[in-house]
């Protein structure tokens, strides 16, 4: 059996006294979003809460996984890493563009053009293909670099 | 059961060497200061936009808020690609087995709910505000203010407990374990990096909505600084709010009452005639997009004197508008003190267009947008 890469905890004093303290704030978080039901609604709260949690678990990790679990299969080994990398980048620009891309916010307020006024789909397109051509790049030169070593 | 599905099993098939205590070290020292900066500019923004009894708004320096602000958006942005990152780095240990081997775990694990969750949560409602999207059925502000209390309250305890494996983790003479190969060693330092490209590169593309050299770049930014009516945004227009005719009809006056030894009454051309005060002042949404334009027009506190009214007062300031949360604002003693607190008539030297605010707003230092009130009519010295 190997060792797993990520390592149980030892608890002391300082894990205790940190418990009070950050129990104490989680409390008062609560009272606080159960007080201010009429604006929070807090069984709503409590369930987008909840959700987050359980839609990165079950949805979000697993897809991630199947994904470097294909990647790894599917790829020469010097291309692994600069698209994997590639992907990662991609995936994380397209949720922060993702709104803007489809309008909602601006959908709301149709009589604001201020909101959203850029056009996103090429913006992302454009940061898209940068991170591309990057990819490519250096995918390129690790070929190289392997070459060299390999002739030694 | 089959040997794939052992329980004890799960956590060791995760064989990738990104699985490895010392990227989620490094991930977990960022995500411990991207928060920490998001919750007290956070704070900060909620007490300026509420004040308790016991704080005052300081209305210098005039660029404050926008500072502030801008920096927790920012972060907040910057942080979606490290929590991300984080999370998976440290998936294995959701299948850890036995799931608690002592009370402490115990604690420890049941902590990360209100962490995950709550830094999810924090991190995907901020994104959807900044972009005025509401797909939920809570005020945002209040479900946003309350989730950052209970994330940082997890977050201490999970301070806690990492503390010394954190230490240990990034300590130079820590052991390599057995699946560390110099491959294994390139792989996570090519992680780190693509991470950390993926906050700067999202940072690049969206704080120009705040930093004006960057703002050719913002081309992922919900707002920009520089487009709307007179070069810069608005949040509500005069539509939606419902005062196109109350605000552009010969009824229109502005009124000075409350505490005052004589009540005032002005139509626009009156307060235009009255002496003109000019400064230029930001104006920072709490949506994390700022502007500074060129405003023109009478300062608060000379008004306050033509109404009889010495010193500073608390004045609240009341718009055209009849419902919504901001129709009204307060203004505090040393805001009306202060000779750049202004109605304003006009900004870059054009008369305010109907959306920003047509014929009065008020536009004063270090107050954050939405307190920036539009359609001004009434002030009530308290």
């Amino acid at each position: 059996v190997t060792r797993p890469h990520l390592e149980p905890e030892r608890h002391g004093v300082g894990f205790w006294i940190a418990v009070a303290i950050g129990g104490g704030v989680i409390v008062f978080g609560i009272r606080g979003a159960v007080h201010a039901a009429r604006a929070t609604g807090p069984t709503d709260f409590f369930a987008w809460v909840i959700a987050a949690d359980l839609l990165h678990d079950l949805v979000i990790a697993p897809v991630v996984c199947a994904a470097g679990f294909v990647l790894t299969r599917l790829l020469p080994e010097r291309w692994r890493t600069p698209v994997r990398s590639g992907l990662i980048i991609s995936a994380l620009v397209v949720i922060v563009g993702w709104t803007g891309l489809r309008g909602y916010g601006r959908d709301r307020v149709p009589d604001n053009p201020t909101v959203q006024p850029l056009d996103y789909r090429t913006a992302l397109l454009t940061v898209l293909a940068v991170v591309w051509i990057a990819v490519v790049l250096w995918g390129l030169l690790r070929m190289r670099a392997s070459r060299r070593v390999r002739r030694g | 059961m089959s040997a794939r599905l052992d329980p004890r099993r799960i956590q060791g098939r995760f064989t990738s060497p990104l699985h490895d205590e010392r990227v989620a070290a490094v991930l977990g020292i960022a995500l411990g200061v991207t928060f920490t900066v998001c919750f007290f500019t956070g704070l900060w923004s909620h007490l300026v936009q509420s004040p308790p009894s016991w704080f005052s708004r300081p209305p210098r320096p005039a660029g404050l808020y926008r500072v502030t602000q801008g920096v927790h958006v920012a972060t907040g942005l910057a942080t979606i690609p490290l929590l991300l990152a984080k999370l998976w780095v440290v998936y294995p240990k959701l299948f850890a087995w036995p799931p608690f081997r002592s009370v402490a775990v115990a604690v420890e694990r049941v902590a990360l709910l209100p962490l995950i969750g709550g830094g999810l949560f924090l991190v995907g409602t901020g994104l959807a505000n900044i972009n005025l999207w509401y797909p939920w059925p809570f005020s945002f502000r209040t479900a946003h203010y309350w989730a950052a209390w209970i994330t940082i309250g997890a977050l201490i305890i999970h301070v806690g407990a990492k503390w010394s494996s954190t230490r240990n983790a990034l300590s130079r003479d820590s052991k390599p374990h057995d699946a560390d190969s110099p491959g294994a060693r390139a792989d996570r330092r090519a992680f780190l990096g693509t991470i950390g490209a993926a906050s700067v590169l999202i940072t690049l593309t969206t704080v120009g909505q705040t930093v004006g050299p960057l703002r050719r770049l913002a081309m992922l930014a919900p707002r920009r600084p520089d487009t709307g009516p007179q070069g810069f945004p608005i949040n509500r227009t005069a539509r939606t709010a419902g005062v196109l005719v109350a605000a552009q009809g010969h009824k229109y006056r502005l009124i000075v009452t409350g505490a005052v030894a004589r009540e005032l009454s002005l139509t626009r051309d009156e307060l235009a005639a009255l002496p003109q005060h000019e400064t230029t002042l930001p104006i920072a949404c709490v949506e994390g997009w700022s502007a500074s334009p060129r405003w023109r027009g009478v300062q608060v506190r000379e008004l306050l004197a033509r109404a009889g009214v010495v010193g500073g007062a608390a004045v609240r300031v009341e718009s055209l508008q009849r419902r919504r949360a901001y129709r009204t604002s307060m203004l505090e003693p040393a805001e009306t003190r202060d000779p750049d607190t202004l109605l304003a008539l006009e900004v870059d030297a054009e008369p305010l267009h109907i959306d920003h605010g047509y014929p009065v707003r008020l536009i004063g230092p270090n107050r954050p947008g939405v307190l920036q009130t539009k359609w001004v009519t009434r002030l009530v010295v308290l």
